[in-house]
């Protein structure tokens, strides 16, 4: 590699914008062969501060990842770096003769025709000097970048061709700021790298994302935001019955609606993300009760209706004094079609079991200790971790006491029964409620083994669980908040890395332990999708939205906010509301694949082949989800479906069954 | 708005699990001690405005989840700070070891001139030391590198540990400034995209005289 020949073309021009995957298809003077090769299309800075559009050969140009696809997608401060290829100083000669350039000044003509997938530009009417075809998608995103650049108006006699009017004044004061100031807080290059990495997986974020960049300089924020809100005003404007009408009528639709981009004669990067259905205001119930619990199963103790027993836990929890019987189900410890005597045997089974792990790490000498590192290691953080864990609680406060032993026990013999996951930080999070409910060590050793194999990606070696989950959450508020999205996205937040305590432990940081009860048991169910606990995030976040966004608050305050949230948050209501964005996000009429596959629904296999990336690893990840959600689908055809009807949206929420108990 | 601080330092606590890095941030910063702490899950900041030399430092402080496991997401904070307090546990030999490799964690994720400090923890349990001060002196010289005993329990060294960090910084940036004056705004766009090696950018070009 030569350091040189690179320095020449990164310091000739500055990327503004760039779009990966542009074939060339006809450029007037140039060689039949080097026509159909891909390349990368951009909006250069040049060094004297005007802008051109520029298409570079990608065959010797290859982004090179230094870090793994997933980590990536994440990272919103992208660590991609610029590497070349092949020996660069003998092809730098040729690979800079191809590559094309158009000075933005001398822009005055461009079309887009084949389904938004091609552009052609010219510096006078009547003939095209270049032709690219977009192969990732199609070139609204770039049309959008383009036209914050150039004022263009529609040609009369064709409305896919634009004229370049002339410079507008938010062109001129960007040009003005690109060469004064400093635009990105981190390097500049590393902005537009994330840029050109991230467009291909998602085009709209990552253009938003650019955009305020842009706005965030102060210079263009007006009409870099109403670019931005140009939809979501206009359909916000409009009356909500006409709203619902669309719901009702798009319906049949709804994917490819949300996919077309064009809206036949204007090329609005936003139209295509309309607004969600409005919230409908859905009603916790009361707790599963003993009686009904009691009636709910058979002579010989068989719980026979198990999707209608999820359905009321969902929607109202378990009476505590229930709780200690029911959650050894929700967690797979017992299972519902056992009889009593069954149970009783399992539970002997269990019990034996569960002393033969804990006397292998009792049975330990010291010597042996001390030659086993990885034993030591792993004991010496369960001991650092028990006696941090819930102290002010009165059941594991003050010195000796039993119960922060049994934690320690409890949490031992999960390392003997794990041995390769051993002990992670946060797990005596999670164990501590399950003792202080159960109290007996080996129920809470069972149940907490039910959870911890709900959770277990979250505690990966490489973290891949919790940075997959991350994105997820992105996607979510991406799609059910984008004005949130935005501003988290200009505040250097969009990895939602604030969101990790949340996830890592299901918010047992953030509630009293009375009330991580209630939220758990109802996570627990499976109950309406897949990922409801990355609704919960949402609607957390949502409900701060005001506060984040007319705060201004930036990267520290938006941290501070959120980790202060602990113990202020209502559960009953987060419940309510999460539910409430479950049903706006499935009857949006632009649901993507994307996010339907987060939230486990069959996606519909229609959308752009950035989804497509994403799906065997969502579906991969939370296989335990997507059975609850399949049960949730079994169910609806072996039992009638009650509905209910909230502003034209159909929310079923109930099993005949359920409204019998509950009658 | 009124200015409240002169100067605003992020700094960074960073150490094994257990050796009392939250313990540190709360006796600075609310002058106390818990001895049943939670564990740090994720990252959280504690702010402390101090007064050197005339001049009000606004220090934010940023506390680590300390396991081994989170660095991924830890890391990605390390982006802008100034100062890092490396901790260790004189009663735990471990996290004395890993302080090397934490020196390491820092040299690829953090600024290439970030200030740094040793801090050996929990100095008031004599009885169960494992690490001699001397071994810590020794390690803090080889990487040049201040180095003082604390206890966040008795409140002994960890406002000298604070302040030393921050007049050290304060001090490497007047310089800088000095020596670039006017103050070069270019720093951020010299680095070349295409170098591997690369550090992030220096705290110095983005720290602002407010």
């Amino acid at each position: 590699m030569s350091s040189s020949s690179v320095e020449e073309i990164t310091d000739q021009s500055n990327d503004l914008f760039t779009q990966d995957g542009v074939l060339l298809k006809a450029c007037s003077g140039r060689p039949v062969n080097e026509l159909n090769s891909i390349g990368m299309l951009c909006i250069v800075q040049n060094s004297d501060g005007t802008k051109s559009i520029e298409w570079r050969p990608s065959d010797i140009i290859t982004v090179c990842a230094v870090q793994e696809q997933d980590w990536a997608l994440v990272n919103a401060i992208g660590r991609r770096q610029r590497t070349f290829s092949g020996n660069l100083t003998a092809d730098y000669a040729t690979a800079r003769a191809r590559i094309i350039r158009m000075p933005l000044n001398e822009l005055k003509i461009f079309r887009v025709t084949n389904r938004n997938q091609q552009m052609s530009f010219s510096n006078k009417v009547g003939v095209w000097q270049s032709t690219f075809f977009f192969q990732h998608g199609n070139a609204e995103v770039f049309i959008a970048y383009l036209k914050s650049h150039v004022k263009t108006a529609k040609s009369s006699r064709d409305r896919n061709t634009y004229l370049v009017v002339e410079p507008t004044d938010e062109t001129r004061a960007l040009n003005r700021s690109f060469t004064e100031l400093d635009i990105f807080q981190e390097n500049t290059t590393d902005v537009v790298w994330n840029i050109v990495s991230n467009l291909k997986e998602r085009p709209y974020e990552t253009t938003m994302e650019a955009f305020s960049k842009l706005s965030s300089i102060g210079l263009d924020y007006n009409s870099g935001s109403q670019l931005l809100y140009y939809g979501n005003e206009a359909s916000s404007k409009r009356d909500v019955s006409e709203e619902v009408a669309d719901l009702l009528t798009k319906s049949m639709v709804a994917a490819e609606e949300a996919h077309s981009v064009t809206k036949s004669d204007e090329y609005e990067v936003i139209s295509m993300k309309p607004t969600l259905p409005p919230r409908p205001s859905i009603p916790r119930s009361t707790p599963l009760s003993q009686e009904k619990w009691e009636g709910l199963q058979d002579t010989l103790g068989r719980v026979t209706e198990m999707d209608g027993v999820k359905q009321l836990i969902f929607r109202g929890g378990v009476a505590h004094s229930i709780r200690k019987q029911v959650w050894k189900y929700l967690l797979d410890y017992y299972p519902w079609h056992m009889t009593h005597a069954e149970l009783k045997a399992l539970q002997k089974k269990r019990t034996d079991e569960y002393y033969c792990m804990k006397l292998q790490w009792r049975s330990m000498t010291e010597g042996q200790e001390s030659r086993f590192t990885e034993y030591r290691d792993r004991k010496s953080l369960v001991e650092k971790d028990v006696n941090r864990t819930d102290r002010t609680h009165p059941f594991f406060a003050g010195d000796n006491n039993p119960n922060l032993e049994t934690l320690q026990d409890i949490l031992m013999t999960y390392v003997m029964y794990n041995f390769d996951l051993g002990y992670v930080q946060g797990m005596s999070d999670i164990l501590a409620p399950l003792l202080l409910l159960m109290g007996n060590e080996v129920d809470t050793f069972w149940c907490f083994v039910g959870f911890m194999e709900r959770i277990a990606s979250n505690f990966d070696m490489d973290q891949a669980g919790m940075k997959h989950q991350l994105l997820q959450l992105q996607q979510l508020v991406m799609f059910a908040s984008p004005e949130l999205a935005q501003h988290l996205a200009l505040k250097d937040s969009g990895n939602m890395y604030f969101c990790f305590r949340w996830l890592l432990v299901w918010f047992k940081r953030e509630f009293s332990l009375i009330d991580i009860m209630r939220l758990w048991e109802v996570l627990w169910t499976g109950l309406p999708c897949a990922n409801f606990h990355l609704l919960i995030c949402v609607a957390i976040l949502e409900a701060e939205k005001e506060v984040l966004i007319s705060g201004d608050y930036g990267f520290t305050e938006i941290l501070k906010h959120v980790n202060e949230l602990s113990m202020r948050i209502e559960v009953n209501k987060v419940l309510s509301s999460a539910e409430g964005i479950y049903h706006q996000i499935i009857s949006a009429p632009h649901l993507t694949d994307q996010i339907r596959i987060i939230l486990g629904l069959t996606p519909l296999g229609t959308s752009a082949p950035t989804e497509d990336d994403d799906a065997p690893e969502a579906t991969g990840t939370n296989c335990k989800d997507n059975d609850a959600a399949a049960n949730v689908s079994t169910s609806g055809t072996d039992m009638e479906e009650a509905v209910l009807e909230y502003d034209g949206i159909e929310i079923s929420i109930v099993t005949q069954t359920v409204w019998a108990l509950l009658a | 708005m009124a200015k409240t601080y002169d100067y605003l330092f992020k700094l960074l606590l960073i150490g094994d699990s257990g050796v009392g890095k939250t313990s540190i941030l709360f006796r600075f910063s609310e002058d106390a001690f818990n001895i049943s702490f939670i564990s740090t899950i994720g990252i959280d900041f504690k702010i402390r405005t101090i007064d050197l030399d005339g001049k009000k430092v606004k220090l934010q402080i940023w506390d680590t989840a300390g396991q081994e496991r989170f660095r991924t997401i830890t890391t990605a904070y390390y982006r802008g700070s100034m100062g890092i307090m490396l901790v260790y546990d004189v009663t735990n030999e471990k996290s004395f070891e890993n302080i090397k490799n934490w020196i390491r964690n820092i040299e690829e994720n953090a600024s290439a001139d970030v200030e740094k400090m040793i801090l050996g923890n929990k100095c008031d349990l004599d009885a169960k030391r494992q690490v001699s001060k001397e071994r810590g002196e020794q390690l803090a010289v080889e990487y040049q590198i201040k180095f003082v005993e604390t206890s966040a329990k008795d409140s002994l060294n960890v406002e000298y540990a604070f302040y030393t960090l921050a007049r050290d910084i304060k001090a490497k940036m007047e310089k800088k400034q000095e020596a670039s004056n006017p103050p070069a705004r270019s720093g951020a766009h010299q680095i070349k995209p295409n170098d591997p090696m690369r550090k992030p950018t220096s705290w110095l070009s983005r720290c602002s005289l407010l």
